[in-house]
This record gives structure tokens, C-alpha cells and sequence, in this order.
């Protein structure tokens, strides 16, 4: 589903190395937990996935497309099939909880018949169903996480992304988002999950990739993650 | 699919029209003022075509014939200089005709009558009075006048005394179109940078809705879409209000004007609803032009990630 093949990444021109020869794969419907320190490039490796930034060097494929050097205007359709919600929510705030995942939908074009079906069956797996006209600031951390990842599922991507998706969360709403993201999983959609929360990491129990300074230090499949 | 396509960017162009309302009125109306600006040194520029046209009419150059030349040959030159391209016309005046013109000019004046009466015939010649199309013409006229065989027949010709008038009103003219041309340009360039701006503030209004877009993947063209029919309804409702306003404020000043224009019809009014389509179409094109690409550059930056 998700191949890196000896990716890295340089920014110029302070020539930090953010990414050195990461090679991986992520076969479909698995939930891989990507963790590190901060500044070990996990953000960026997100951004090669989403095409919001290049490969310096390597060979980036999702779902068996080279995106390594993907066109402008191609990458719109690959951002249809990976959905990705970060550590501040980015919701819209003058719209309401449905506005915002059916927003999400209208934009790429959606028949309305389609977004009337869809909205409320994403906004019930995230088990928002019952707030539907309530406003972002109504809500509760944990609460607008779930409108996000309601609106990266409105697309039916085969990729979710997190991305720190519990950085702004308090411990028990942190385990509930995760809890959310298996059920996703579960589904069958494949999750990646970017954290650098140790404890939360290791209660998932599933792979584990650890990034230390851009590169790949450890990858299991049942992985625990140490800060050493 | 398209229609729904298309009414979904409307709603979100209207809607981002309403949603920052006052920023819109600022847009609105600074592309007004502007365009009213524009509008005002076209009208100055109309004022002044017909005022210098108003003084072009009232000149003309007399030649006056010796009084020995018969009347036929003074017919024959009318009919020669009437041909020539640049005149406009030519007005015989017979020696009888201008012996009265003379007598009612001076009626009060018993001196001038007495020294006539005593005279006992006529001195005057026979008088051409020729109007050009334009006032550059008269030198050439003068010129083509006196290599003709005509020459020797006419005693005076006071092209010469009229030509620094001439002079005069063709430098004004010239000077008020160009002084005219280069406000409305600095107008322009200002309400260029000054509209490009309230756009580029438009759109950075909506930076997270942009980068949502992106997130969810909305194609560029989607993105853009709205800012751009957001761009046409700022030029609609500002080209409507600047041709209102214009009309309005023209028919207003008209009658005053009017009056200083004493004799010579000033058709302010009548050049405006003329010119319609041409001042006001051409001014919605432009606005329209101008918001289109402010917002497709704006937006640019947004697109990039
Ligand atoms: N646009 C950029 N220009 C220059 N350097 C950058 C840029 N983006 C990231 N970097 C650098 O690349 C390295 C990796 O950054 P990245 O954001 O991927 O880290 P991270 O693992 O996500 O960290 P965190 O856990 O704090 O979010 C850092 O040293 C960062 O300073
Ligand atoms: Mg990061």
C-alpha cells in the first residue's frame, strides 16, 4: 500500500537532513505507529506521503503509484485517497460539525445525494451523530478530533494518516481517539499513526517503526517504543 | 454534475461576499471612487473638447478682395477654396452686404456714417470668409491661397492676426487631453494596486478554508473558482453603481455648466448615454479583468503546498 524505498530528504540551504535512506513498506490494512523525537523527520515523512513536499532522493509508491515525482495536477487525486488529520484539528470555525465533513466532499465534487449518505455515516463511526449542529468551539478536544477524522474518512481514502492526532488531548481522550483509530483500522482502512507518545504507542500493541535522527532504528511488528 | 458544480462556486463566492462584508464594501468602493475618478477627467475632457470646438467655430479668416475685382472672378476663387479638403466652408460677402454690415456696426457712431456719406460710393471689395475643419488647417490654407493666381486680387487676408488665437486654443486643447490622460492613468495604477491589495486581503481571509481544500484534495481550479466569481460580482456591483452615480452627477452639473458655455450647446450628458456601452462596457471589462487576474495571482501562493 505505502512504499519508501531509500527516501531522504534534504532541506535546503541549511542542508538539514531530515529523512536519511528510509526504506519501508506498509502492506494493506495494517495500523503502523510511526514514532521518534521531535525533529526526527516524522512530520516530513508524512508530507512525501501527501505530496506536500518531494523525496530529495528515493522512490516514494502509494497504493502501487510512483508519486516520487507526481505531477501538480495529479496530486489532488492522490490526496483523495489518503485521508490526514493533524494535531490542531483544522476545522473550519463558522461551520457546523456536518458543514465541516460535507465541506470536504463538495469541494472534490460530490453529488449532493452522495454527501446527504456519507456525512452522517462517517459522523456515526466517530460517534458524533447526535452533534451535528454544533460548532467547533462547542466542542471538546477530543470531540473536534473526531469531526477531523470524520472528514478524512468522508472521501473513503484507503490511507488515514495521524499526524500527533492526540498532541493537543488529554491522556483518557488520547486513548479513546486511538481506540477510534482501530476501529478504523478495523474496517479496513490502513491507519498510520505518528506520535511521540511513548505510553500511548505501546498500549496499541501493533508495528512499530522508530525514527531517530532520520533514520529507520528499529521496525517490528509488534513493536514497543523506548526513549532512551 | 457541472450545474452543481457551478452553483456550489456561486454560494461560496457569495458567501465569502457577505461573510466579510465591509471587506467588500472596501473593495467595492474603492474601485468606485476610482472609476468615478476616471469618469470625472473623461467628463472634464468632454467640457474641454467642447469648449475648445466652441472657439474653433468662431474662428475663421476673412479675405478681403480689392474693391476693382468683379464679382465673378471673388465666385471663382469661393469655388476654388470651397474644393480644397481642409475647408470647411466659404462664405461670400458682396460689397453691398458688407458696406451695411459696415453701417450697422457703427450705427451709433455719426463720424464713421458722415465720413461713408461723404465718400459717396462704396469702398469696401467683396469679402471671402473661409472656416476650416480644423484650426491646423488655416496656415495651409493661407499657404495654397497665396501660391494661386488669386493672390494679386486680395488686399488683406488676417490669417496672421488670428493665428497665435489659433495657436493658443490648439496648445490648450492638446494640454487638456494630456494632463486629462495622465490623472486618469495615476487614478488607474492606484486603484489597481489599492483593489489588488483588498483582494489579496480577501483571500488571505480564507487561508484555512484554501488549505483544507488542498488537505481534502480540491483541484486548483475548484480553489480559485470562487475568488474569481467573488472578483466579477465585486466588478458587476461596482461598474453598476459607477455608471449610476456618473449618470446622476452628470445631469446634475449639466445645467450649471451650461451657463458658461453661453451659445454653444455642451452635450455632457448626451456623450455619456452616446457612449454607453463603450465607457461603461469597457470599464466592467476592465474591472472584471482586473479582479480575475488580482485574484488568480493572489490566490497563488496558497495553492503551492
Ligand atoms: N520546511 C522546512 N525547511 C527547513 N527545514 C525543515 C522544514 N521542515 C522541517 N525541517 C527540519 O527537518 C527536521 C525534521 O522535521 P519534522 O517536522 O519532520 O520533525 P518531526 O519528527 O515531525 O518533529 P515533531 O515531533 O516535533 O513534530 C527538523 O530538523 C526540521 O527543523
Ligand atoms: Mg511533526
Amino acid at each position: 500500500m505505502i512504499n519508501f524505498r531509500g527516501v531522504s530528504k534534504i532541506f535546503y540551504p541549511e542542508r538539514t537532513i531530515a529523512l536519511a535512506n528510509v526504506t519501508f513498506d506498509v502492506a494493506p490494512g495494517e495500523f503502523v505507529s510511526i514514532v521518534g523525537k521531535s525533529g526526527t523527520g516524522k512530520t516530513t515523512l508524512v508530507k512525501i506521503l501527501t505530496a506536500e513536499t518531494r523525496a530529495t532522493e528515493g522512490q516514494v509508491t502509494v497504493g502501487g503509484w510512483d508519486i516520487t515525482r507526481i505531477r501538480h495536477r495529479e496530486i489532488p487525486y492522490l490526496r483523495r485517497q489518503i485521508g490526514v488529520v493533524f494535531q490542531d484539528f483544522k476545522l473550519l470555525p463558522k461551520k457546523t460539525v456536518l458543514e465541516n465533513v460535507a465541506f470536504a466532499l463538495q469541494v472534490i465534487g460530490a453529488r449532493p445525494s452522495r454527501i446527504r449518505r456519507i456525512v452522517p455515516e462517517v459522523l456515526k463511526i466517530v460517534g458524533l451523530e447526535d452533534k451535528l449542529d454544533r460548532f467547533p468551539i462547542h466542542l471538546s478536544g477530543g470531540e473536534q478530533q473526531r469531526v477531523a477524522i470524520a472528514r478524512a474518512l468522508a472521501h473513503g481514502p484507503k490511507i488515514l494518516v495521524a499526524d500527533e492526532p492526540t498532541g493537543n488531548l488529554d491522556a483518557m481522550t488520547s486513548q479513546e481517539i486511538i481506540a477510534l483509530l482501530l476501529k478504523i483500522n478495523q474496517i479496513g482502512t490502513t491507519v498510520l499513526l505518528v506520535s511521540h507518545d511513548q505510553s500511548l504507542v505501546n498500549h496499541i500493541r501493533r508495528r512499530v517503526i522508530v525514527l531517530d535522527d532520520g533514520k529507520i532504528v528499529s521496525d517490528q511488528a509488534v513493536g514497543r517504543y523506548r526513549l532512551e | 454534475m457541472i450545474i452543481v458544480t457551478l452553483y456550489r462556486i456561486v454560494r461560496f463566492a457569495w458567501q465569502g461576499f457577505w461573510r466579510n462584508f465591509w471587506l467588500s464594501v472596501a473593495t467595492v468602493s474603492i474601485i468606485v471612487l476610482a472609476s468615478l475618478t476616471v469618469n470625472t477627467l473623461l467628463a472634464l475632457n468632454v467640457v474641454a473638447d467642447s469648449a475648445v470646438k466652441s472657439l474653433q467655430q468662431k474662428i475663421d479668416i476673412s479675405i478681403y478682395f480689392d474693391p476693382g475685382a468683379d464679382e465673378a472672378t471673388v465666385l471663382e476663387v469661393q469655388d476654388y477654396l470651397a474644393k480644397l479638403s481642409q475647408v470647411a466652408s466659404v462664405r461670400y460677402i458682396s460689397p453691398a452686404v458688407a458696406l451695411q454690415e459696415l453701417r450697422l456696426r457703427h450705427s451709433d457712431d455719426a463720424m464713421i456714417l458722415q465720413a461713408l456719406e461723404d465718400l459717396g460710393e462704396n469702398p469696401l471689395g467683396a469679402t471671402l470668409i473661409v472656416t476650416a475643419h480644423q484650426p491646423e488647417d488655416y496656415p495651409e490654407i493661407a499657404k495654397i491661397l497665396d501660391r494661386s493666381p488669386y493672390k494679386g486680387l486680395v488686399t488683406e487676408e488676417n490669417f496672421s492676426t488670428h493665428r497665435a488665437t489659433i495657436d493658443e486654443i490648439i496648445a490648450i486643447a492638446s494640454r487638456v487631453n494630456r494632463t486629462g490622460l495622465a490623472i486618469s492613468l495615476f487614478f488607474v495604477v492606484i486603484a489597481i494596486l489599492i483593489a489588488f491589495n483588498t483582494i489579496r486581503v480577501t483571500i488571505y481571509t480564507h487561508r484555512e478554508e484554501i488549505a483544507i481544500m488542498k488537505l481534502v484534495g480540491a483541484s486548483n481550479a475548484i480553489i480559485t473558482a470562487p475568488f474569481v466569481v467573488e472578483g466579477v460580482l465585486y466588478a458587476l456591483i461596482a461598474s453598476v453603481i459607477t455608471a449610476v452615480v456618473t449618470l446622476i452627477g452628470i445631469n446634475g452639473i449639466q445645467p450649471q455648466l451650461q451657463n458658461f458655455f453661453t451659445g454653444t450647446p455642451l452635450n455632457l450628458a448626451q456623450y455619456f448615454t452616446e457612449n454607453f456601452f463603450t465607457i461603461f462596457g469597457l470599464q466592467l471589462v476592465g474591472i472584471t479583468l482586473l479582479n480575475v487576474v488580482a485574484s488568480t495571482i493572489a490566490i497563488r501562493r496558497y495553492l503551492k503546498v
